[in-house]
């Protein structure tokens, strides 16, 4: 991660089309995402969303009868190839999901898990980068002290800014966020969407959500997915005023059918 | 409240933004036709009716703001209740105008005036007809009806040019007439400036339909 101007994007859509067996979930997708920006992906339900975020950390291999024609880079570096260790990839591109999924162990063990994994045993360091990743999660402060407390009586707010945590404890290039506060109160999505906000800049963030106000608060970039396919693509506050594309007009002004 | 229910609720804001329009239209015109004839009751109901029109403008204020808390709009509908709130204070900027002209009335009073008032009535007419314009296309969404009306604007101001001289003109001639006079050039100005409020008007169309906003030139 070099910050020259001449760095590639932080993730690279093109032409990606996928099949579940032989129903077509992307058709084509093309899209960039510069280093730093947040991007949001909205669309109906079923329009693909969650499909372009899993085919940029692979996670999508593991349904049964998956193709993927294109190509996806992640900084750059092309991401489908079979040689490509998916180890590795998940440790350039993390992920949060719907439902906090924090591991039946200490809040302490779940944020050190993935920097062991990577091989990290020196006590001192390991210490240092868990409170580091708790401090950027913003949950540090209710926490500390607390470490070894199983991380599942956390609330469920709090159970997901662990995970973010825990994904970001490894200092990945891109976090893909799939409705990371769609099971969460107002208050702690409030919280998660400051976070979001904190780590722009210094991570690439895709989100998935069905939010559209969450969209337009946190997002420079949103992309409206339909049936599979990019509608558009541009800055947030534009789109969300005055897109371009009449599909997308019918989608945010709540006249378009799924 | 269902989404169709919000689309009726934007149907109605945009016929009480008409019905705001027609009072405002009303009161320019009534407030001209008190200087022109010197009736000086007819400017007193143009001063005590301005109440109506603030009273309108902040009942739109009012379901803008429950609209945008309530229905968070995007996109072109987001576009159509910002619309209407910039609308609105033209609307009552332009009111307020035609109170400012009721006035003048006021002061002028039963004295002979200087001259018989052409070209300010003109001016009104057609500063009324810019306004008339602005939201027939606004509720048309018609931009190519709110480009025409705009260029209207420099009708307005050339008829202004000619009434400043005119009346800078027999103040030379005759210093006597200078309090009236005065108070006449100030009634140009503000036909004048009512004609930039409705200019503002068709803009705002404009933005509504393509979310482009014109920037000063």
């Amino acid at each position: 991660m070099t910050g020259s101007a001449a760095s590639p994007p932080a993730v690279a859509l093109d032409h990606v089309s996928l099949w579940y067996g032989a129903e077509r979930a992307l058709q084509d997708v093309s899209l960039t995402v510069e280093s730093g920006q947040v991007m949001a992906v909205i669309g109906p339900s079923g329009c693909g969303k969650s499909t372009l975020l899993r085919v940029v950390n692979r996670l999508v291999e593991r349904t049964p009868g998956v193709r993927v024609a294109g190509r996806v880079a992640v900084g750059g570096e092309d991401v489908l190839g079979r040689e490509v260790s998916l180890e590795a990839l998940r440790r350039r591109v993390g992920m949060v999901f719907q439902q906090p999924n924090p591991f039946p162990f200490s809040i302490y063990d779940n944020v050190a898990y993935g920097l062991r994994i990577r091989g990290e045993r020196d006590p001192a360091r390991l210490r240092a980068r868990v409170q580091a990743a708790l401090r950027e999660a913003g949950l540090w402060d209710e926490v500390r002290g607390k470490l070894a407390r199983p991380a599942r009586a956390l609330s469920g707010g709090q159970q997901q800014r662990l995970c973010i945590a825990r994904a970001l404890a490894v200092e990945p290039e891109v976090l893909l966020m799939d409705e990371p506060t769609a099971a969460l109160d107002p208050l702690s999505t409030a919280r998660i969407e400051e976070l979001m906000d904190r780590l722009r800049g210094r991570y690439t963030v895709l989100l998935v959500t069905h939010n559209l106000q969450q969209a337009a608060r946190v997002s420079d970039q949103t992309a409206l997915l339909y049936r599979g396919g990019l509608v558009e693509a541009g800055p947030t506050p534009e789109l969300f005023t005055a897109p371009k594309a009449a599909r997308t007009e019918q989608y945010l002004t709540g006249r378009l059918e799924g | 409240m269902a989404r169709e229910q919000f689309h009726t609720e934007l149907l109605r804001l945009q016929q009480e933004i008409l019905r705001m329009g027609a009072l405002v239209e009303e009161q320019m015109a009534r407030a001209v036709q008190s200087l022109t004839d010197q009736n000086l009751e007819l400017a007193e109901q143009v001063v005590a009716d301005d109440d109506r029109v603030d009273d309108l403008e902040m009942d739109i204020e009012r379901r803008c703001l429950t609209l945008l808390a309530l229905q968070q709009p995007l996109a072109g509908d987001l576009r159509t209740v910002s619309t209407a709130l910039k609308i609105i204070t033209d609307l009552e900027r332009m009111a307020d105008h035609a109170v400012d002209i009721a006035k003048v009335t006021r002061h002028i009073g039963a004295e002979p005036l200087v001259k018989p008032l052409v070209d300010i009535p003109r001016m009104a007419t057609l500063a009324a007809h810019m306004v008339r314009s602005a939201l027939n296309a606004y509720v048309a969404r018609d931009i190519d009806m709110a480009h025409a009306m705009i260029r209207m604007d420099d009708e307005v101001d050339q008829l202004y040019r000619v009434i400043f001289d005119d009346l800078v003109d027999i103040m030379r001639r005759d210093a006597q007439s200078s309090f009236q006079s005065t108070h006449l050039l100030f009634v140009a100005n503000y036909l004048e400036r009512i004609a930039d409020h409705a200019t503002n008007l068709g803009e705002w169309v404009v933005y509504m339909v393509t979310g482009e906003r014109k920037g000063p030139d």
